[in-house]
């Protein structure tokens, strides 16, 4: 099994009252921001990362929002290069999985199959490409992108990210979203073929690329595990069955908000407001309409929406108003002493038959020293429990870097195929 | 809509590549309806037009019963305008042809009505989308929480017309069928015009040939009135009506009014 460390780089001096007056995506008022946090956060964020390097994990993970407060990592590929380095140079051999970039919002592709080349060479083969569909908002709001054209657009993108790093000659792209004369990208990656995860929601659309392309599908639980990791992971083994592919472990990943104390009350006391820093102030303060603007679902997909409303969603329409206990009881953390932090994820893993576990340790407005302690404790008395775990281990890693023990294979194809049909 | 008969049509365009269906009602001289953003509802107004003339009213790619997909096979507006301009002409429509055309139809009459300068011999555009002035941004329909739509289509949320279209029918799959209905279309359209709805009409608009009624509500809160002489100043010989106490819609919240206008305008 798998253990990466995650975080997303939140501002973390709002007021108490931010989540009644303000949205934390698009329009959240950058008046309110202190110069001299925004520094600070940077600085917390890159040691939290090199942290966890440092401490046993396998992989550490980033991603990107754009135009949002409860994430300022605009663009991962900046802290992918920072990592990437201090890593190589310190000698830890840790995947750099960069969550995102979306290539839903993503004009120029090329751009990002460089972007990630690079890392991969930087890293000397640690890089593990990750490429969601990406948040709607983001897309159509802040790149400009009509709904309806997110998917088609993240498609294409896609297909020519994975052409332009394999393909050896140069070659014309006459896509409908992009026209090049020449794509023949300086450096290509290190890594022939290079892991891809996609991220998702519970999209079964999303599920059957993932699989028939051979990319790994990362799952996360801020929804309220409890509430949506069941039917979610059980959605992707009747896909994955539809398909006819085999259900290894290893293919998939779950993120969950981690937070280890000494006691379970302990760490319910000293976590419990920073988790609702980061729900309330965060996930939450973005309005459900940004998420779903019309003509980034199809048909079908609303009519799903509307029959089965609270489903996929968990407790997302509480998030704003949250409380410290209904975030616990939802699940969408996983807060308490080493023992029943490793009880629930290794329930998780062996569960949902999960044999990635990507844990958040940084949220909300801990600060820096909550940060450290998390990862301490977490690396001194939970990593031993999980690594005792199997779960995956008698199957081949085919989306784990081949430096660090993977054997990665191609991915793709199903998209080239039907692009070819089209 | 109780008494009214729609006739339905459906023709190939794009060489194949998506059918375009038309409703109709009526007889008489043709009149050409492009809907709005939310899709095609046959409402009293053009129940009304229907006694006088053949109302021919084609379902924007995308919102066609059973054919959601149709959308995905046309790229852009050029491609969009061209679909719309081959299927009317496809219909052989017999003798000079009305246009009229509400907001996000509003735009594609008078994109078709520049494109083709013989093809309309009247044009009615009911608070048209297509131009973008700074100082007068246009509200994003498309993001609008349903909860605010009445406010921002009405001047009085509460009148008769505005309460029709925003009671739900009893039935809760003829509800959730609507509902997604409306959504989808929303997207169908928003694909033209997003993110902003100004994509060179004004450079194209004093290609218009016909004589053109231009209609709207002093109070629409979706695009303001001042419009109206943007579009007036240029479109050559148009004529521009200002209906006061009265939103976005000015055909089902001012409707005898518009009636009134739009047949005298059509009757010449």
């Amino acid at each position: 099994m798998k253990i990466v460390a995650f975080a997303q780089n939140q501002y973390r001096k709002f007021p108490d009252d931010f989540q009644d007056r303000h949205e934390g995506t698009v329009t959240a008022p950058w008046s309110l921001a202190e110069p001299g946090e925004i520094r600070a956060a940077f600085r917390d964020y890159l040691d939290y990362i090199m942290q966890a390097a440092r401490s046993g994990f396998d992989g550490v993970a980033f991603t990107e929002h754009a135009q949002t407060s409860y994430d300022m990592i605009a663009n991962p590929s900046v802290i992918g290069g920072a990592i990437a380095y201090a890593t190589e140079t310190e000698g830890l051999d840790v995947a750099v999985y960069p969550v995102g970039r979306s290539l839903g919002k993503a004009r120029e592709p090329v751009r990002v199959a460089e972007e990630y080349a690079m890392i991969d060479c930087i890293s000397g083969g640690r890089l593990m490409a990750g490429f969601p569909v990406g948040l709607m908002f983001d897309a159509a709001i802040n790149n400009g992108v009509p709904p309806i054209e997110v998917r088609h657009r993240y498609e294409e993108n896609l297909r020519l990210i994975l052409r332009a790093w394999r393909d050896p000659e140069p070659f014309a792209w006459n896509g409908r979203f992009t026209q090049l004369p020449s794509v023949n990208i300086w450096p290509r990656p290190l890594q022939q073929p290079l892991p891809v995860w996609i991220t998702g929601v519970g999209n079964p659309a999303t599920m059957k690329m993932a699989l028939e392309n051979n990319f790994g599908f990362n799952y996360f639980g801020w929804f309220g595990s409890e509430l949506t990791a069941g039917r979610v992971f059980a959605r992707f083994r009747e896909v994955a069955d539809g398909v006819g592919i085999d259900a290894n472990p290893n293919r998939l990943a779950f993120m969950a908000s981690v937070c280890v104390g000494e006691t379970d009350e302990e760490a319910e006391r000293v976590y419990g407001p920073h988790l609702e820093y980061f729900f309330n102030k965060g996930p939450g303060a973005t309005q459900v309409g940004k998420l779903a603007i019309p003509g980034g679902i199809s048909l079908p997909g609303i009519r799903f929406l509307l029959e089965d409303q609270a489903g996929d969603f968990g407790f997302a329409h509480e998030m704003r108003h949250a409380s410290a206990e209904r975030i616990f009881e939802v699940g969408a953390a996983v807060v308490g002493s080493p023992a029943t932090v490793a009880d629930r994820l290794i329930g998780i893993a062996r569960g949902y038959g999960v044999g990635n576990l990507v844990v958040m340790l940084k949220m909300g407005s801990m600060p820096r020293d909550l940060v450290s302690d998390n990862v301490a404790r977490f690396a001194e008395s939970v990593l031993p429990r999980l690594r005792a775990e199997t779960v995956g281990d008698d199957l081949p890693h085919r989306w784990w870097p081949e430096r660090l023990g993977g054997s990665p294979e191609p991915a793709g194809a199903k998209l080239d195929a039907l692009a070819g049909a089209a | 809509m109780a008494g009214i008969v729609l006739r339905e049509r459906a023709v190939e365009v794009g060489g194949g590549r998506l059918t375009m269906r038309f409703r109709t009602a009526g007889t008489g001289p043709p009149l050409v309806y492009l809907h709005p953003a939310a899709g095609l509802h046959f409402d009293p107004f053009l129940e009304t037009l229907s006694a006088e003339y053949t109302v021919i009213a084609p379902e924007h790619p995308g919102t066609s019963a059973g054919d959601a997909d149709a959308i995905h096979a046309i790229d852009d507006l050029w491609d969009l305008v061209l679909v719309y301009e081959e299927a009317i002409r496809a219909l052989d429509l017999e003798g000079p042809v009305a246009a009229v055309g509400q907001s996000f139809g509003g735009m594609m009459a008078a994109e078709l009505a520049a494109h083709r300068p013989d093809f309309f011999e009247r044009l009615v555009l009911l608070a048209p989308i297509g131009l973008w002035r700074e100082d007068l941004p246009i509200a994003n329909w498309i993001m609008t929480p349903p909860e605010e739509l009445p406010a921002l289509l009405f001047r009085d949320p509460g009148c008769p017309a505005a309460q029709a279209m925003f009671t739900p029918p009893e039935d809760p799959g003829e509800a959730l069928a609507l509902t997604a209905g409306l959504v989808w279309a929303l997207g169908c359209t928003g694909k033209f015009v997003w993110p902003i709805p100004e994509k060179g009409l004004a450079k194209r608009l004093h290609r218009i040939a016909a004589p053109t009624l231009i209609v709207w509500g002093a109070d629409d809160a979706l695009i303001p009135s001042a419009y109206a002489r943007e579009f007036g100043g240029r479109i050559v010989g148009s004529r521009v009506e200002i209906l006061p106490d009265c939103g976005h819609i000015p055909q089902l919240e001012r409707g005898a009014e518009t009636l009134a206008l739009v047949r005298g305008f059509l009757a010449g």
